[in-house]
């Protein structure tokens, strides 16, 4: 064997041997989740080490049903995350759309805006938004307060419109010259061709809603109205609790949106990366 | 190309709507609101109330103080790993890549809430596997949540856990767009791997690095979740508030909106503050 | 079908003018042919034409009716875009009818177009393809059929050919012809390549910087060059300029001498204004006017440099004992075999110190 491939191998050894620990350390929450889903609250909470799943599923599924309407709750994230996905998708690419497509007046103006958003903290807007959902159009605990104020997304937009600027704009101005109505033009030249941008931006807005917490914690505090995640948190720090209910309820909230990860890491890959690199 | 002012505001006004009534609104009248004493009936303006109360209040610099270590802390150790993964992410030595990039990212999916109810059992006292892997190793028990700094140390281990992965999706990326071929010709120019990355993938990668930073600046100044589940209402005893969680507090147990959104405000400025810096550091050379 | 006239176009970007001035009157059914070196305006015009670009000043009009404020649509043109522009998740078919369909055709009139442009192309059997899996060649078809199903009173053609080889441009040529003959339609093409304006065009416009230099059919711009850049422009290899001097003169000639060949003098018959005595001009020969030593006005002995050997024709790179480059033109057979050669010069144009002809 030469020298170089020894060196290489050298290398390519010490890089798992660093790797391998990190990787298992970081999987580790995740499996203990999965642990703790499947043992009894007797179990969790007793002097043994245990890494091994149990059989326990169910039975902790039927204790998180009994302290809280877990499945209702998933029924409302569902919904309200699938609504608020097309909804956003729609918007953000309209607006990407114009931004690439369209000379304009305020055109700088526009952009200036939606980047200067990036970075300003939610907490700003976070009080007045909530007086005015739950005060002045008394909406608090329906599904219009938890879809409609987070439609507004500076990422997706500037992520939209790069994808749209990125098209030869010859396929725009044939269509134009056809007379195809602008919005025609939209619909089924565009979009149809922005099909992976368009599920990248999907999937991290869909994940987005599925998890958010802090404002559906807010505006839909009701046991009938509340999200799934927002319904999980009322029960941890509760005496009177099953932890192994909780743990089932933390599975069904992480496993699909896992099993969705690996079948599209791509385009989740895609539109996190989207971000930073222009 | 010619101005169309017609068509392309008819593609921007659903979008312009929702900005203007949820965030245009709310940002003037949060400014608004922190000059009003707001625990009257109606609201009155008072220009020094919630600000003169923010500037002596200790609960405020307390916070401040929190939410201001773990960011010093927290950020740099997080960024830091964020870049080592990616590096070695990245490496062609690498064999069983898929399952290595699927540990790193995938608690990017995982929700707050999902994870903060793990991360309470394992730290648990007497019954968490942490510490029953520590006494194992002959070490002694660590009271995560009775004592200040272990709970401090845990917020920012769960949020670094979270959030590594995400920014080393960033990076990666950030490494891909670099030429292979810079390596290649410091290869021939007998530049070590080590002193490439030091030279090479540091300066190149700075402006992905700089924008992670900034934006985990800005998450990390409005961390709410971690402390409000994990530490229990930022405990022990305050020593986990964060400015979010005052915000919180104050807004929307106390309904004191006025204080809440001086407290915001606080935050912005912080945050204005911190992009100007991203813009000086990133600055295009003259 | 429809004449196309331009008055005083202008185009600005701001304060910044790239047209200036343009007039251009097309005939019905002409082909007519933009030519001219890249940003020299050609594209933008074409564009302005089709509605695609605003016009900051002056008048288009198509078959007497202004067009400055009309939608494309609306302006009876069809466009065959340089990177053809084909919707890549449709198919052929859906490719031709689509404008028609979105614009609410009747659908028996659009099966009648669509089938006719596919008969005239020759791309019937390849209805069912998505543009990747057609070649080069077809694709261009299938854009050119696009814009037949529009049944335009006028075609519009930007740089249609750059993106294929040599090879298929020279078919794609003929097929355009061809297409004109059949149709009789009024095209508008947009071209940087000489050759293919000189192939195809009823008469060619040539532009440079925003202005248009002349405008003529094919051969009288080869003949008969308006200024300096027009003669460099048409005709390959480029025509070769020498500096001059005026010699002589009386009220009809000239003379001029070629600067450092003291014995080289042409005598050139003047219509217009005749130079001072001492002016400084510039000789024009084309490669293909030289001729055999001794054969015509006036013989110049070169320094040979390189020679290429095409087959029947030859080019001989050479240099004046001034350090001048020249392109000489031979039969094969008639190179000679030594360093040197002396020509003669058989027809020559000559410019003013400004690029202006001489005549």
């Amino acid at each position: 064997m030469s020298s170089l491939s020894q060196r290489r191998l050298g290398r390519s050894v010490l890089l798992h041997l660093f790797l391998t620990p990190l990787a298992v350390i970081w999987l580790f929450p995740l499996w203990m989740m999965v642990v703790f889903s499947t043992m009894p609250d007797n179990g969790i909470f007793s002097p043994g080490i245990e890494l091994l799943p149990h059989g326990n599923f169910v039975d902790n599924f039927n204790n998180l049903q009994r302290d809280t309407n877990f499945v209702g709750a998933i029924g409302i994230s569902v919904a309200v995350a699938v609504t608020y996905t097309f909804f956003s998708v729609l918007l953000t690419s309209m607006a990407g759309w114009a931004l690439a497509r369209y000379q304009f007046f305020g055109k700088g103006a526009v952009v200036a805006i939606i980047l200067g958003t990036i970075t300003l903290p939610y907490a700003v807007v976070l009080i007045p938004q909530f007086i005015m959902v739950a005060r002045d159009f008394q909406l608090a605990n329906t599904w219009v307060a938890l879809i409609v104020p987070p439609l507004f997304n500076s990422l997706g937009v500037l992520f939209m419109r790069q994808a749209f600027s990125m098209m030869p704009h010859d396929l725009f101005d044939a269509a134009r010259v056809e007379g195809v109505k602008e919005w025609r033009i939209f619909l089924f030249v565009a979009l149809p061709l922005a099909r992976p941008m368009l599920a990248a931006l999907a999937i991290i807005l869909f994940l987005a809603s599925w998890n958010n917490y802090l404002w559906p914690l807010l505006i839909n505090s009701q046991p009938g109205a509340m999200t799934a995640p927002v319904a999980l948190g009322t029960l941890i720090g509760l005496t009177k609790v099953s932890w192994g209910g909780i743990m089932a309820g933390a599975v069904m909230l992480t496993v699909p949106m896992l099993v969705v990860f690996v079948l599209l890491q791509r385009h989740f890959i895609a539109g996190i990366a989207a971000g930073a690199v222009k | 190309m010619r101005y169309q002012n017609a068509t392309a505001y008819r593609f921007l006004t659903p979008y312009l709507l929702i900005f203007a009534i949820f965030w245009v609104w709310p940002i003037i009248s949060s400014f608004m609101i922190s000059f009003q004493a707001t625990r009257t009936v109606p609201w009155r303006f008072a220009p020094t109330f919630n600000w003169g109360r923010l500037i002596g209040d200790p609960a405020f610099f307390n916070a401040l103080k929190n939410t201001l270590l773990i960011l010093v802390i927290q950020v740099p150790v997080m960024i830091s790993l964020a870049i080592v993964m990616a590096v070695l992410l990245n490496s062609p030595l690498l064999k069983v890549r898929g399952l290595y990039r699927f540990a790193f990212f995938a608690p990017v999916v995982v929700g707050e809430v999902a994870y903060s109810a793990v991360f309470r059992l394992m730290f648990n006292l007497d019954f968490g596997i942490i510490n029953k892997l520590l006494a194992s190793v002959g070490l002694a028990k660590i009271d995560w949540f009775s004592n200040v700094t272990p709970a401090m140390a845990l917020i920012m281990i769960a949020v670094t856990w979270r959030w590594a992965g995400y920014n080393a999706i960033i990076l990666l990326a950030g490494l891909q767009s670099i030429p292979e071929d810079v390596y290649e010709a410091a290869t021939l120019d007998r530049v070590s791997k080590v002193k490439q990355f030091f030279y090479i993938t540091l300066p190149l990668l700075k402006p992905v690095i700089v924008f992670c930073a900034v934006l985990s600046i800005i998450g990390t100044m409005q961390l709410f979740t971690e402390p409000f589940l994990i530490t229990e209402r930022g405990g022990p005893g305050g020593g986990t508030e964060t400015l979010g969680l005052l915000l919180y507090r104050q807004g929307f147990r106390s309904l004191n909106f006025g204080y809440a959104s001086a407290v915001a405000y606080t935050m912005a400025g912080l945050a204005i503050a911190i992009t100007l810096v991203q813009l000086w550091l990133t600055r295009e050379p003259k | 079908m429809a004449a196309v006239t331009l008055t005083n176009v202008l185009k600005r970007f701001g304060s910044y003018e790239i047209i200036h001035g343009a007039n251009i009157d097309i005939a019905d059914g002409e082909f007519v042919v933009f030519v001219g070196p890249s940003g020299c305006g050609k594209s933008t015009l074409l564009r302005m034409i089709a509605g695609l670009e605003d016009i900051s000043g002056g008048e288009i009009a198509i078959a007497s009716k202004v067009m400055n404020d009309v939608e494309p649509a609306e302006r009876g043109i069809a466009m065959v875009f340089q990177s053809y522009a084909l919707y890549p998740h449709m198919s052929v078919e859906q490719n031709l009818s689509f404008g028609l369909r979105m614009t609410g055709n009747p659908k028996q009139d659009t099966e009648r177009r669509v089938k006719r442009a596919s008969e005239i192309l020759r791309i019937s059997e390849l209805m069912a393809r998505r543009p990747k899996q057609l070649s080069g060649g077809q694709r261009q078809r299938v854009a050119i059929g696009r814009a037949i199903v529009r049944e335009p009173q006028v075609f519009l053609f930007d740089e249609p050919l750059s993106n294929l080889d040599a090879e298929l441009r020279v078919q794609m040529r003929v097929e355009i012809s061809r297409l004109h003959k059949e149709l009789g339609t009024t095209m508008i093409y947009v071209t940087h390549d000489q050759t293919e304006a000189m192939t195809l065009a009823d008469r060619i416009v040539v532009l440079r910087g925003g202005h248009v230099e002349q405008i003529g059919r094919p051969l009288d711009l080869y003949d008969n060059p308006d200024n300096q850049f027009v003669a460099g422009f048409v005709g390959s290899p480029k025509m070769n300029f020498i500096k001059g001097r005026v010699v002589g003169r009386n009220t009809r000639s000239v003379t001029v001498e070629l600067v450092g060949e003291e014995k080289t003098r042409i005598m050139q018959p003047l219509a217009g204004a005749v130079p001072e005595t001492g002016a400084k001009v510039i000789v024009g020969v084309r490669p293909e006017h030289f001729g055999n030593g001794g054969e015509g006005d006036a013989d110049l002995t070169v320094g040979i440099d390189v020679v290429e050997h095409l087959g029947g024709t030859s080019f001989i790179y050479a240099r004046t004992a001034h350090g001048e480059d020249l392109v000489i033109q031979r039969d094969a057979a008639k190179v000679p075999d030594t360093s040197e050669i002396t020509v003669s010069i058989r027809k020559s144009y000559l410019f003013d110190e400004n690029g202006q002809r001489l005549r």
